[in-house]
């Protein structure tokens, strides 16, 4: 068969309301009572991905680099100030650990692909590189976020162990490795769950896209491998680098454990 | 006494939210003394232990050990030479053996032979049969006995022990103690030992220091607690006495 892609319409986007249609009438049938939330949803789907669609047509339509470069920086900020308030942490310096982790890993990731994998002319070339980046972003931040979280709970955990450790004079990195391990494990695990079951059970999202858009599922393969690679590796970046600064804000300059900070986590 | 004292409390206070948890104690404590630090629960007892031992610093006044400010000691030697055991200390993953070769993380001198081992683990009153055993498998008592052990595995000049007996039955308490003053006279080890069992601790202290709400209220021999003189201090023995 030939390769074909199909374009949807807005009237056609129009007809698929009916299926906001049919979920409204199942709620209001058995008095479920998120019909208003259901629409405002509706709504911000339809606008925010519309206006996103504005705004990435405006983007691929520019041809400096220097624009490319500061919308990273813009995305990478406006990423760690979302992760820095989903979850209020007590760790001095959060926002700043978070933006310059992920500076750091966009840089070695998004470098690599764009240059030694892609080999894209040229390197800015907006196609590829904001989806990729934006992809890299979002992982690299959710991934930060929860290991932050997991290693205070650890820290938490093993507050005893800690001290008893520092007491005997062990220095800081080793009286914390337990709790860094455990929480780079949690961190990879899903990770690399993911590297297992991918394309047994369904289709990943870009690949289906991909396919939909009409491209040789071959060629999207490739991608999508690449893409799994990438996580895996931005994940583990993005935490033992963020991990490597958040560890020193819980001692103190002696060495000492601090307690009241660590009681600061809910 | 003219020697350098071991260690040197001056002036010292501790704050803790805005409370003074340490009030402005002066103490000296010289080399090879057994003192044992005495008080009610929430009297300070625990806070002098982890200033000494580093884990905190003083909010005022200073400490010295062996006339030095231990804030201007490297932390890591200070921990070495003045060890601690915790009222619960934590008892890692691993055998008895994995426990008592921790410091190989960060050490890597660090060696023993099995029969240094196995006399670490006597001298504490454990046997050379629970080297492999798993330690999160050992009794409260036992793993006391196994946190002691490892502590001297530093050779320390200074212990700190934190109720080392409090999960210990009295006959037992007794040995471990006794064998505890021997190590001390041995070693000419400084052991600075918090009990809530004056009766025990009148056995192998030659000094007794009776803290109550941060302040230091008796600092003397014996007869501290044999014919104590404060209506404070009575009613504190006494009640531990119930
Ligand atoms: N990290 C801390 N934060 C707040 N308060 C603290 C902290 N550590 C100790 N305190 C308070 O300081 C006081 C003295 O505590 P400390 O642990 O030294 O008592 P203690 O004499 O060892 O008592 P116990 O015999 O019960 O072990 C207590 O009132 C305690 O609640
Ligand atoms: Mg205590």
């Amino acid at each position: 068969m030939q390769n074909h892609f199909y374009v949807i319409t807005w009237p056609d986007v129009l007809v698929s309301l009916v299926f906001i249609a049919v979920t409204f009438g199942v709620m209001r049938y058995w008095k479920i009572g998120l019909e208003k939330t259901l629409l405002i949803g509706t709504a911000r789907t339809f606008i925010q991905l519309t206006l996103m669609g504005f705004i990435l047509s405006f983007i691929f339509k520019q041809e400096h680099w220097y624009f490319m470069v500061g919308l990273l920086v813009l995305m990478i900020l406006i990423a760690s100030y979302e992760g820095y308030h989903r979850q209020k942490l007590p760790i001095p310096y959060y926002y700043l650990i978070l933006t310059g982790s992920l500076g750091v890993t966009v840089v070695i990731v998004l470098g690599t692909i764009l240059k030694f994998i892609m080999d894209v002319q040229p390197w800015f070339y907006p196609f590829a590189m904001i989806p990729i980046a934006g992809m890299i972003i979002g992982n690299g931040l959710n991934s930060m976020t929860l290991t932050a979280n997991r290693f205070i709970a650890e820290m938490k955990h093993r507050e005893n162990e800690i001290e008893t450790l520092l007491s005997l004079g062990a220095p800081v990195r080793i009286a914390v490795h337990n709790c860094l391990v455990e929480a780079i494990r949690a961190a990879l695990i899903p990770n690399i769950n993911g590297l297992m079951t991918v394309g047994l059970v369904q289709l990943p999202g870009m690949m289906t896209g991909q396919i939909l858009a009409g491209i040789d599922p071959l060629i999207a393969v490739r991608y999508q491998i690449m893409i799994m690679y990438m996580w895996i590796t931005t994940a583990t970046l993005a935490n033992v680098i963020s991990l490597a600064f958040i560890y020193r804000q819980f001692f103190t300059p002696a060495s000492q454990l601090r307690l009241k900070l660590l009681r600061q986590a809910e | 006494m003219t020697k350098t004292p071991i260690f040197e409390l001056d002036h010292t206070t501790r704050i803790e939210n805005d409370r003074e948890i340490l009030k402005n104690v002066s103490l000296v404590f010289h080399p090879g003394e057994f003192v044992a630090l005495l008080g009610p629960s929430g009297a300070g007892k625990t806070t002098i232990l982890r200033l000494f031992n580093g884990l905190d610093s003083p909010s005022a006044g200073e400490i010295r050990y062996r006339g030095e400010n231990i804030l201007e000691l490297p932390i890591t030697e200070l921990r070495r030479s003045v060890g601690m055991v915790f009222q619960t200390p934590a008892i890692l993953a691993g055998t008895v053996r994995e426990n008592l070769f921790i410091f190989q993380k960060w050490r890597k001198d660090f060696n023993a032979t099995d029969e240094e081992l196995v006399e670490h683990l006597l001298r504490v009153g454990l046997s050379a049969d629970d080297l492999n055993r798993e330690a999160k498998s050992l009794s409260g008592g036992e793993k006391q006995r196994l946190a002691l052990a490892r502590t001297l595995m530093n050779n320390p000049n200074v212990l700190l022990l934190d109720e080392p007996t409090s999960n210990l039955d009295p006959q037992l308490a007794q040995r471990i103690l006794r064998r505890i003053k021997k190590v001390q006279e041995e070693l000419g080890l400084t052991v600075i030992m918090v009990s809530h069992d004056h009766q025990l601790a009148a056995k192998f202290a030659q000094r007794f220091i009776i803290l109550i709400d941060g302040e230091v209220v008796e600092d003397g021999d014996i007869s501290v607690i044999e014919n104590p003189q404060q209506p404070v201090v009575r009613s504190f023995l006494n009640g531990a006495e119930d």
